[in-house]
């Protein structure tokens, strides 16, 4: 979950009368977890799903409405003029076919609203930008450009002088030269042409969705601002420009309008949207007998805009509030602003029965018949290594389930067994007294159309007189007590256990798994100095079959 | 206050009240016990602050090769002044029958007058009864001695010769009672033995404490009429993401979040309706292409609630209490916090009056019932659930609220299109760290190190 840092002053100074206490406690009923505190700094986690809460305008802006200084919907104040302009050339359709953009007027920039700016514009990325996939953003000082703007393709040899640097390069080395580009220059996929933002004297204003051009750097002397998005899809770009043109208003700003047109593009209005709810749905979703009053009062507080039509309640959503899709969110809306504490939990008396699953209550058993025997319960990973699974148990890895990309090596492969696992466990606990008695019971997996899960049953005994007929006690007597059934061993052969010392598992003529000896060389290979003994067989197959 | 002892511990300070100070070895011939028991016997004493024991260095004399020969046949020259006893004796005669040590036999019997020689006939003169070093060398004999115990005079003597004396350098231990133990009063009639003494440590064959955790909660639930289903670990991307509304563009379905199997795909990943519907409300809701081949990889499961989803897809229940309990996995960098596969539960009630102060109060038996009393509940965000909440539960140990089970209503967006109607609760998290508070541990991987040392004494500290 994405992060931002605030100041207790600087969020003071945007919502009014407030103490630095009635800050803090209500952050987390925003939604906003306190990550940590240092005096006035306060970091918080946000939802992607509010990007609006990026910056200290948008987390002021929820404030105000819960501590009830301000209630209500935010209403976008976009100036109309006809100053501002985007023509859209055609060729972009194929490529990243949506332009939209917005100015902001006549605000105070300082070195905190910078940096606020830059990660509010890294989280849009990553978030609802989906890596700049979506829709990607750019914010430029207005007094650099000379409009009306022409959102077009070029040749990648197009030359211009990117943000921070001095050198006017290409777009071809851009893309293979810079980190932006090697991030996100696969976006634009392998077309010869570019998007670019060009102003009305030809100079390039921004290279989406990698880079702006260094002539419009934003700094705490630019007073004006121009803020582009572009993307795949018109209503996502607007969304991501709703959030902007919000915060910039809260931040100050005068807001004023670019016309858009061209190849499928047009004007952002940016408009609200609305959404009608019953009072039925809201009280029985949250078990509560609210009067329409406190509905609307709470979703008030919630910064959204209510009014009681008929047995309705029709809500006004801003622009911003795009995480919103119907009434049932209007319901989280009405909560967050009635208060989550002030919701009693309620138990009410359950009216059905409950019943542990019989697999879980065999499985008990099982263990607890084991542990009698002396064997303790040991647990292990399904997702493990090649090494221990195969190499060290040696045996063939021609049907290994591997998962993609795994961040860490010994987490990389399916088990098809439990005992390679036990057997790892012996080693790590060489120095540890004997006698040494482990059993596991879990999933295991193999390769069939596509997977088959299985419960396996396995059992290790380590000690200086281990041998095959201690092992076939054990196996033989947890069953019997256990399931009331009668194995068989035959011999046979396993490249993990002893030759001459190693049999098949029968339960009526069928085998359900191996038992025996392990071999002296695997033993060797695990640095272990005593004689180890075990088994593995099927519960899936065998016990549990009926189940 | 009277004290039990052991039969050892009384045999010892029987003789220390004798014999105010001995030695190991001394004890071992006066309390007729074993080396090992002595041993033993003064741990015990120096525990219960009754015995002192003194180490010192000192040297041990026994005898070298030579020397265990002369204790045997006794000294070469009583050999020969023996030969000599009844009458003089050729020269050559004796040079015969002594061999080898003859020579030096020889010499110390004429060094010392004890013989004359003449011409080549041997015969005694002045013999005194002991002679120089035979006496030490019967005392030392076998045995090994302290060198304090040995005439000085002699052993310097034997030193002098070949391979006679060996002298080790030892530690000593030297014992005696403290003032307290000196005013024990022995009784041999109470046969009472030590019960406050220490015992040794037996090692329990037990259940994975994890695993007793996994069965208490789930024997809270069956308990609030909850009952238990069990579903796979491998899922395709259609019930682990797509049912549950995360679009496929969402970066949790990322592969640096999730483990997707190696070139697996499930063929049949549910009904030709099921698959229409949910791509409908992606396609709506989410606006992108939604693609069948992105819900047909296979994945291990991220979270437990693909199996209640399933379930609720198939069974529809217009009233039902149900959970699921089993492995899920994260594709992260395992650390003290983070596992890759770790526990979670999934809880879901469905029925016509199931609502949010419900499922509030459905966790807060919950909590009450692993014997945690402290907890809030705070707003969050999940893709599938609203409204959504998670508890924030505090623990007296790191003196801080720690976040555990989310919480929320199913979206109509997750419900419709798989034709659920009624209103679904649905809870989860993973337990963990439930257990970890449970046996105050810090780090999470020691539930599945599989430390003998840890699994043979973890316990409770809540």
């Amino acid at each position: 979950m994405p992060v931002v840092e605030l100041s207790y002053t600087r969020l003071q100074k945007l919502i009014g009368k407030v103490s630095k206490k009635q800050i803090s406690d209500s952050l987390p009923f925003l939604g906003l977890d306190i990550e940590s505190e240092d005096k006035d700094l306060v970091r918080v986690e946000y939802s992607p799903n509010r990007p609006d809460y990026s910056t200290d305008f948008g987390i002021a802006l929820g404030l105000q409405g819960l501590l009830g200084i301000k209630t209500g919907a935010i209403k976008l104040n976009v100036k109309k003029s006809k100053n501002f302009s985007i023509s859209v050339d055609t060729s972009v359709s194929k490529i990243r076919p949506f332009v939209t953009g917005i100015v902001a007027k006549n605000g105070k920039i300082d070195d905190k609203m910078i940096k606020q700016f830059m990660t509010m514009q890294e989280d849009l990325h990553f978030g609802i930008g989906r890596k700049r996939k979506k829709s990607s953003i750019g914010i430029h000082d207005l007094d650099t450009i000379s409009f009306p703007l022409l959102y077009t393709t070029t040749d990648k040899n197009h030359k211009f002088i990117p943000l921070n640097s001095d050198k006017s390069v290409t777009l071809s080395e851009i893309i293979t030269n810079t980190d932006l580009g090697k991030d996100y220059g696969s976006i634009l996929g392998n077309s010869t042409k570019a998007p670019i933002i060009l102003d009305s004297n030809k100079q390039t204003v921004s290279f989406p969705p990698i880079i702006n051009a260094a002539v419009t750097t934003v700094t705490t002397k630019t007073k004006n601002l121009f803020v582009e998005v572009t993307g795949i899809n018109k209503d996502d770009a607007e969304d991501m420009l709703s959030v902007v043109a919000t915060i910039l208003q809260k931040a100050g700003f005068v807001l004023e309008i670019v016309h858009i047109s061209g190849s499928k593009n047009s004007t952002p209005k940016l408009e609200q949207k609305k959404i009608s709810v019953t009072p039925e749905l809201i009280n029985q979703t949250l078990g509560l007998n609210l009067k329409p009053s406190k509905i609307i009062s709470s979703l008030k507080k919630s910064r959204l805009d209510a009014s009681s039509k008929g047995k309705q309640i029709i809500c006004t959503i801003p622009a911003y509030r795009f995480d919103i899709f119907g009434p049932m969110d209007l319901v989280e809306e009405t909560a967050l602003g009635y208060g989550i504490q002030n919701l009693e939990p309620m138990l009410t008396p359950s009216q059905t029965l409950g019943q542990i699953n019989p697999i879980s209550r065999e499985l008990k058993s099982l263990s607890n018949i084991m542990v009698g025997i002396g064997f303790l319960e040991s647990l292990n990973s399904s997702l493990t290594s090649k090494r221990v699974l195969y190499e060290m148990t040696n045996r063939n890895t021609e049907k290994i389930i591997s998962v993609l990309d795994s961040k860490s090596q010994e987490h990389t492969i399916l088990r098809d067994l439990i005992f390679p696992g036990l057997l790892e466990n012996l080693s790590r606990n060489i120095h540890e007294s004997y006698p040494q008695k482990m059993f596991e019971t879990g999933t295991v997996f193999t390769l069939d159309n596509p997977i088959s899960e299985k419960i396996n049953f396995s059992g290790i005994s380590a000690h200086k007189d281990a041998n095959y007929t201690e092992i076939k006690s054990v196996l033989q007597s947890a069953l019997k007590i256990g399931f009331d059934i009668q194995i068989d061993t035959k011999t046979t052969t396993h490249p993990s256990f002893e030759t001459g010392h190693c049999a098949t598992v029968l339960l009526n003529g069928q085998s359900i798994g191996i038992i025996g000896e392990i071999n002296s060389k695997i033993i060797e290979n695990y640095k272990i100095r005593v004689p180890v003994v075990g088994f593995e067989i099927s519960l899936s197959d065998s016990v549990l079959e009926s189940i | 206050m009277s004290q039990v002892f052991h039969e050892i511990e009384k045999k010892i300070i029987f003789s220390l009240k004798n014999n105010p100070t001995q030695t190991t070895q001394s004890l071992e011939i006066s309390t007729n016990l074993s080396s090992d028991q002595i041993r033993r016997g003064i741990e015990w004493l120096k525990l219960k602050d009754l015995a002192i024991v003194k180490e010192s260095k000192t040297s041990i004399i026994c005898l070298g090769k030579n020397g265990l020969e002369s204790f045997e046949k006794e000294l070469p020259e009583r050999r020969l002044l023996n030969l000599l006893n009844n009458e003089p004796r050729k020269l050559s005669d004796l040079q015969k029958e002594l061999g080898f040590v003859f020579g030096p036999a020889m010499g110390l019997a004429r060094k010392n007058n004890w013989v004359e020689v003449s011409s080549d006939q041997i015969s005694l003169k002045n013999i005194p009864d002991i002679l120089p070093g035979e006496k030490t060398l019967k005392h030392i004999g076998k045995n090994k001695m302290p060198i304090n115990e040995i005439d000085k005079n002699d052993l310097s003597l034997l030193f002098k010769r070949p391979d006679f004396i060996v002298e080790e350098i030892t530690k000593i231990k030297e014992i005696s009672l403290t003032e307290s133990a000196k005013s024990i009063e022995l009784s041999d009639s109470s046969g009472a033995i030590d019960v406050e003494a220490k015992v040794p440590e037996i090692f329990v064959a037990r259940t994975h404490p994890l695993k007793d955790t996994l069965d208490e909660i789930r024997e809270i639930f069956v308990t609030l009429g909850f009952s238990e289903i069990i579903g796979n670990m491998t899922q395709s991307s259609f019930w682990n993401f797509d049912a549950l509304f995360t679009p496929q563009d969402h970066p949790a379905r990322e592969l640096q979040d999730t483990f997707y199997l190696d070139s697996i795909t499930s063929k049949k990943i549910a009904t030709p309706e099921q698959i229409r519907k949910v791509s409908e409300s992606h396609k709506k809701n989410w606006r992108y292409n939604w693609d069948i081949n992105e819900a047909r990889k296979m994945a291990l499961r991220t979270h437990t609630t693909c199996v209640t989803i399933k379930h609720l897809a198939e069974k529809k229940p217009d009233e039902a209490r149900i959970f699921s309990l089993g492995r899920v996995f994260r594709n992260e960098k395992v650390s003290y916090k983070h596992l890759v596969e770790f526990n979670q539960i999934e809880g879901i009630v469905v029925g016509k009056d199931a609502n949010l102060r419900n499922l509030m109060g459905i966790q807060r038996e919950f909590y009450k019932r692993i014997g945690i009393t402290k907890i809030k509940f705070w707003p969050t965000f999940f893709p599938y659930t609203e409204p959504s909440l998670q508890t924030m539960v505090y623990n007296e140990r790191l003196g801080k609220w720690i976040e555990l089970f989310g919480m929320g209503i199913f979206r109509p967006e997750v419900t419709k299109p798989l034709g659920i109607t009624k209103p679904v609760l649905a809870w989860g998290g993973g337990i963990e760290r439930i257990a970890m508070l449970k046996y105050g541990l810090d780090d999470v991987r020691e539930f599945y190190n599989n430390n003998l040392n840890w699994l043979r004494s973890a316990t409770k500290c809540q």
